[in-house]
């Protein structure tokens, strides 16, 4: 009973990977918007940050990077390396191109 | 290289906004299009020295785009740098030998989708130069 309760979690953890690697556009998508619009705020696109709203968009960032690194993982097992895109957290990220 | 006239061709209508305000920001004037069919247009109308390109896009895609820039002699040359949430297994060697320039997974990073821009552009100019030149 147990090995087959082992089987059935595995199994459904490689269809919750299976069904994000093919929603994985749709994610980045959205996480580039994240990216993007949370960079322009740090870089004062739109007006000076106080500290403490500088803090919460860094949280922010810094959350949006870990979903990034769990798709580039789902990628990784289900179609080969990962892209090289990467975030301002990340500044010794290779260049794509 | 500022002064450049970027399209940027994207169906997503926040990252085109975001992407807008950061070309801006580094002195790049920007057109946009949502489409493969507006992209088409805004190419052949505004002339742009550079496009940055989405794959999934409504009406075509962006190698449907790709496809009838190298058939245009006047345009095969415009550099184009592929931006997309798609899978880079297969999409980015199409995408280069349809011409791309470069080829960025979202999410991207802004410092060296910048840093390409600005390379792509002193590659193009120096060609166009090498060409003219070569006329005389």
């Amino acid at each position: 009973v147990k090995e087959q309760s082992l089987q059935a979690a595995q199994g459904d953890q490689e269809q919750f990977s299976g069904n994000l690697a093919n929603s994985s556009h749709e994610l980045r998508n959205a996480l580039a918007c994240i990216f993007q619009f949370g960079n322009i705020l740090v870089d004062g696109l739109a007006g000076e940050l106080a500290p403490q709203q500088r803090e919460y968009v860094a949280i922010i960032l810094e959350n949006a990077g870990i979903i990034r690194r769990v798709l580039d993982g789902v990628h990784d097992k289900h179609s080969g390396p990962p892209a090289k895109s990467s975030d301002r957290l990340d500044p010794n990220a290779a260049v794509e191109g | 290289m500022s002064n450049a006239r970027l399209l940027v061709v994207e169906d997503n209508a926040a990252l085109r906004k975001g992407l807008s305000i950061r070309l801006r920001a580094n002195g790049y004037e920007v057109l946009v299009a949502a489409d493969a069919i507006s992209a088409t247009a805004a190419i052949t109308l505004e002339m742009p020295d550079l496009v940055i390109l989405d794959l999934g896009l409504p009406s075509g895609n962006g190698f449907d785009v790709m496809a009838r820039l190298q058939r245009s002699d006047p345009l095969a040359n415009l550099p184009v740098i592929v931006l997309t949430g798609r899978d880079p297994a297969g999409n980015r060697s199409r995408a280069l030998c349809a011409g791309a320039a470069a080829f960025f997974q979202k999410p991207m990073d802004d410092g060296a989708l910048l840093a390409t821009i600005h390379l792509a552009l002193k590659v193009s100019r120096r060609k166009s130069h090498l060409e003219d030149s070569s006329l005389c």
